[in-house]
């Protein structure tokens, strides 16, 4: 007996030795280094970001948040363009623009940054990248020195905004691709390793042409699961984190940690699927259906309860605080209306089981979203409660598969996302991105020869005000159909440790990590 | 169990065992009661949302809180059993009764088709266990029956494994041997002579079973693989409410009891019975 | 012995062949055109064009039985494709995540040998006391949470409060890998603690045990010496049995710990529906389970000559 309480002991002993190796460990290093470590839910595969490269998918997006990358200029919170490795953008003439970068502007390799270098990206960039060349329109491009003329195929009153765009993020084309994925940016910090799904180091750019930058070495992490970002946090292990569950708020609402939240356009909102190889196409062509959909999804209730408050009410496509989000109406959360709409049209339940039918088929539409984005799951739950209260059957696929899952015309009814839709400051992307017949996200097959009258408009009008009216028509006749619905705005928030400064959250959500960012 | 062993010791021990067994018997009566009546014994509609009630703490009026969707947790730990329970039991009944025959058959003949079964449930064996249930739930989609389905292809093999080599064992011992000689044809031997004496060994073994497999299907919840929402299901709350354990414990801690409670039960079930039929507890050493 | 060794691994080539026809099937079946596939993850829209060429490059217009040999083939020379996602070589993905993986295994066994053998004897010298029903109990506690939940549970203890072990792994480390492992541990010692107990308590109802008491041997010598060495046999046979199943049931913990092994890799393929990948973790995970197996059978006719005379399997 004896014996055996020897070997527990000893094998009690060597889990402590174990332990102490972790502790002493886990210390940081006594030397003057300055570490970040910065927490991430969106950074992944699935949100088309497997790596940093800006010419791929959405690999723009980790590009310029984790500042390897910068554009050529930057979109402020009130949705204005200002310089930023451009020191001018001036609009020659309807098709020509004529940009000036900045002279201290080098990559993080110590080469000079000239309008040659800016050139040979974009050239490589509307190659490789369809929806930037969609957006651009580049016919031709000139440098001198540090002047690039840009001549685009058609009149594109918003060229400069789409180049803030995370793909316009300037990089080194000498360098290329490498097959590390660690591409060479302008941006405060330099790629050493990009591990898809699962991490990216960056060091400080010794060579950055903007002011000095604080952090010696920054390691992003990837994680996916949003218990683990916040037990995370709470150890220590991450310095910051984006993407945390609503759920865990309350955990960090104390003097360890500070909040940085703002208003954004990344909206919440539904697409209906008008495909007529679509089963559900005779239920979802149906304006009554689509019309009791918009009426029975309980926003406010969704965000003052689900989201903690922090998000704001849609009514269309962008948020009041731009111009061009004033003015549209459509309906707001009413069951009583909902099932009037629904009876009228001949949805009836004959079978008692609470849910409507017409003609033999029940009302039953397939609801498509996708887990990352935390709120998206909250908001189909919800919805699925509401709208059985008017006896819409909703069934939810909740997939991380879902961006090829909507490309099949047949596997879904609505497909529910979240979206930056003023990430640039101005309307016409999310037209272009989702509305209309050349649209590449236009996965319900929507067509509207108004809306397209109006989107010709729209590309070829200078004149904010003027875009701002066509918009807000467009918008209009996007809500009077029902065939989209818009939920909510996301309040974006981060959370760090008390100690870390310089990390700001901004409207479009492009910018996460600069050379302000310091520990102290 | 230092005292001297007798067979009035054992005949104690055997009554004890007994009534063991019928307690525990009771106790899964029990649950499989309030499992079949749960719709109708339930204090509120388990899937009725109310946003007002959001996330409230445990009360005389919600014994087990409410969720964020406002929905009372006892409701749906209660009426979740028939799908954790239900699903459970259903995918341990399959495999088991599938197995056993499978297995039976192939050790009792023998031959080529033992040895093509046996390969047959080795594919299945080696088949990872995860990505049967993806291709599952792409062909068929998501949902509890398919993870259940998933989860029978590959964990069948285990039953067929045990009922072959006891039937082997069985098939060349002297009772066998002598129903044979006296003429019995193969169905009889197979149903009155081998089939009898290995049940315990499968029963018990399903038993045990019960927990690891609800494990299983809650694991294939958290992957989004299981049941879909708003189903309620143990695993799925478990791990639909993982992220409020520290600000919002009832929500995770509610159905992680009722899964305990359940396998606790079958599990000393389980045990029970295989101490039941243990011949050693029946008759003096 | 040879003669059977030899026999056993050829029988192993067909099951492997059956599996790599299975799993290639069913991803054909489930999965959606490769090319459309591939192509959709590299760019947004693709003309009819360039997918019939991609189609014939890759071979796929070819029959599926053609597609499935040539694939077989360069299976067999290492060559299992590239990544839908990272347009990276399978192969050398995955062994780049082969060691994390191995090294959690190898940890979460020794946990398990180190918490489930000691706790197993006890419980048995004890049995029916109040040290077995604490024991029993805290093992059926251990076989009644999915691991997710123990996961959650030993980060809140082990990093949060007590600040001993990081939440998610930096790299392949003894300090990271100490609550992954620790967590598919506990899973698996509530189990084998039950089974150590049983084996424990079977020789100790042996005539020898007895015998041995009775004739004043010290209880503490006949355990050490005699029923220890019995049961371990049984208890080795059940870890070796179980390494196949670990290295296949890390999947879920190691998404959780941002542990960046084989099954990490798994669950984001198969979230991604990245084939290629999928493809080369169900062969790992068969290789895996045919080898232990074939070891684990014929170190069974080795230790026991009755097998060997009697050609009864297991």
């Amino acid at each position: 007996m004896k014996k055996i309480l020897a070997i527990l002991l000893v094998l009690c002993l060597s889990v402590g030795v174990m332990s102490g190796c972790g502790n002493s460990n886990n210390t940081p290093g006594t030397d003057a280094k300055k570490t970040f470590v910065f927490g991430d839910t969106t950074f992944n595969a699935e949100n088309e970001e497997p790596d940093i490269n800006p010419h791929y998918a959405y690999s723009g997006w980790p590009c310029i948040r984790y500042g390897v990358g910068e554009t050529l200029m930057k979109i402020a919170d009130d949705g204005t363009l200002q310089p930023w490795l451009a020191e001018s953008a001036v609009n020659v003439n309807e098709t020509t623009w004529e940009i000036v970068i900045k002279d201290a502007v080098c990559f993080s390799n110590g080469k000079k940054c000239d309008a040659a270098a800016v050139k040979a990206c974009f050239e490589h960039l509307i190659e490789v990248h369809e929806r930037a060349a969609d957006n651009l329109k580049i016919a031709s491009m000139e440098a001198d020195g540090q002047k690039l003329t840009i001549v685009t195929s058609e009149p594109n009153p918003i060229l400069m905004n789409y180049l803030s765009e995370a793909y316009g993020c300037i990089i080194d084309m000498e360098v290329g691709i490498p097959d590390n994925g660690c591409v060479v940016g302008t941006g405060p910090y330099v790629a050493t390793e990009v591990v898809t799904d699962d991490h990216v180091n960056l060091v400080k750019n010794t060579n950055y042409w903007d002011g000095e930058v604080h952090i010696d070495e920054i390691t992003v992490r990837t994680i996916s699961d949003g218990d683990t970002l916040a037990m995370a946090l709470q150890s220590g292990e991450i310095n910051a984190a984006y993407g945390m569950a609503y759920a865990s708020y309350p955990l960090f609402e104390n003097d360890n940690y500070k909040f940085t939240s703002i208003q954004t356009s990344r909206c919440f909102w539904g697409m209906v699927n008008l495909h007529e190889e679509n089963p559900g196409y005779s239920i979802m062509s149906d304006p009554a259906v689509r019309k009791a959909i918009a009426l029975g999804i309980n926003k406010q209730g969704f965000v003052d309860v689900l989201l903690n408050g922090y998000g704001y009410t849609a009514t269309g496509a962008f948020p009041d605080s731009f111009a061009f989000g004033k003015g549209v109406n459509t309906v707001s959360y009413d069951p009583a209306q909902a099932k009037t709409a629904l009876e009228e049209a001949g949805w009836v339940d004959t079978d008692g089981d609470g849910i409507r039918e017409k003609d033999g088929v029940k009302l039953t539409i397939r609801w498509l979203t996708y887990p990352s984005r935390q709120e998206l799951p909250l908001l189909a739950e919800s919805a699925q409660a509401t709208l059985k209260e008017i006896g819409i059957d909703v069934q939810i696929n909740n997939t991380k598969d879902h961006n090829n899952i909507r490309k099949d015309p047949t596997a879904w009814d609505i497909w529910v996302s979240a979206n930056v839709n003023a990430g640039l400051g101005d309307p016409q992307n999310f037209f272009d991105t989702y509305c209309l017949d050349a649209s590449i996200k236009n996965s319900g097959g929507h067509h509207s020869d108004k809306l397209e009258e109006l989107a010709a408009q729209l590309r070829g009008t200078f004149d904010p005000d003027e875009r701002a009216r066509i918009a807000v028509e467009m918008q209009q006749e996007l809500l009077d159909d029902n065939s989209y619905v818009f939920c909510s705005f996301l309040r974006m928030s981060m959370i760090m440790q008390s100690n870390v400064t310089g990390l700001e959250a901004h409207t479009c959500d492009f910018y996460e990590l600069t050379a302000d960012l310091d520990i102290n | 169990m230092n005292e001297t062993v007798t067979v009035r010791v054992q005949k104690v021990k055997k009554n004890g065992i007994k009534a063991r067994l019928i307690f525990f018997l009771i106790l899964v009566a029990v649950l499989l009661l309030v499992t079949i009546f749960a719709d109708k014994i339930v204090p509120y509609d388990p899937y009725a949302q109310d946003l007002s009630l959001s996330r409230l703490p445990p009360s005389a009026s919600h014994w087990m809180g409410t969720d964020q969707y406002g929905r009372d947790v006892f409701s749906r730990v209660v009426v979740g059993a028939q799908t954790s329970v239900f699903s459970t039991l259903a995918l341990v009944g399959v495999i088991s009764v599938f197995g056993t025959i499978v297995g039976t058959l192939c050790g009792y003949y023998g031959g080529a088709l033992d040895s093509i079964v046996m390969r047959i449930s080795d594919v299945c064996l080696a088949f990872p266990g995860l990505v049967f249930a993806l291709a599952i739930a792409a062909l068929l989609g998501g949902g509890v029956s398919n993870a259940v389905i998933a989860l029978a292809v590959i964990s069948w093999p285990k039953y067929a494994r045990v009922a072959r080599s006891q039937t082997l064992a069985l098939k060349n011992g002297p009772f066998v041997s002598a129903a044979r000689l006296s003429g019995s044809s193969s169905m009889q031997m197979i149903l009155r002579h081998i089939l009898p004496n290995i049940i315990g060994p499968i029963l018990v073994t399903a038993m045990l079973d019960i927990g690891t497999m609800m494990m299983e299907l809650a694991g294939l919840s958290f992957l989004g693989l299981g049941a879909q929402p708003p189903t309620a299901e143990w695993g799925n709350m478990m791990s639909g409410g993982r992220s409020m354990l520290q600000t919002y414990p009832w929500l995770v801690l509610s159905p992680g009891f009722a899964i305990f409670l359940t396998v606790v039960i079958f599990n000393l079930l389980g045990d029970t019975v295989r101490d039941y039929m243990d011949p050693k507890n029946s008759r003096a050493r | 012995m040879k003669h059977y060794a030899l026999r056993r691994l050829l029988q192993l080539i067909p099951i492997l062949l059956a599996i790599t026809f299975l799993s290639y099937g069913m991803m054909r079946i489930a999965g959606s055109d490769v090319v459309e596939q591939k192509m959709e993850n590299t760019s947004g829209t693709v003309s009819q064009e360039m997918i019939d060429a991609a189609r014939e490059e890759l071979g796929l217009d070819k029959p599926f039985i053609v597609q499935y040999f040539s694939w077989l083939g360069n299976l067999l020379r290492g060559d299992m494709g590239t990544s839908y996602v990272s347009n990276k070589p399978v192969f050398s993905t995955f062994v780049s995540k082969l060691p994390a993986t191995l090294l959690l295994t190898l940890v979460s066994i020794l946990l398990t040998v180190i918490i489930s053998i000691p706790l197993g004897i006890w419980s048995a010298i004890k049995q029916n006391k109040a040290t077995d029903y604490v024991i029993r109990t805290a093992s059926f506690i251990g076989n009644s949470l999915p691991n997710f939940f123990v996961s959650l549970l030993l980060m809140y203890l082990f990093a949060i409060r007590l600040n001993w072990f990081p939440v998610i792994s930096k790299g392949v480390s003894l300090q990271s890998v100490a609550l992954p492992s620790l967590t598919l541990a506990i899973a698996m010692s509530a189990k084998y603690l039950r089974q150590v107990r049983a084996t424990v308590l079977d020789e100790l109802s042996k005539d020898y045990v007895l015998g041995a008491k009775a004739r004043g041997v010290k209880f503490s010598t006949t355990m050490m010496k005699s029923v220890m060495k019995a049961s371990l046999v049984t208890i080795i046979t059940l870890l070796t049995l179980s390494i196949g199943s670990l290295l296949g049931g890390t999947a879920i913990v190691e998404s959780i710990f941002m542990w960046d092994g084989v099954g990490k890799m798994a669950v984001d393929a198969i979230n991604m529906r990245d084939y290629p990948i999928i493809q080369a973790y169900v062969m790992w995970m068969a290789i895996i389970y045919v080898l232990v197996n074939l070891i684990t059978d014929l170190s069974y006719r080795y230790l026991d000559p009755r097998i060997r005379l009697g050609g009864i399997e297991q």
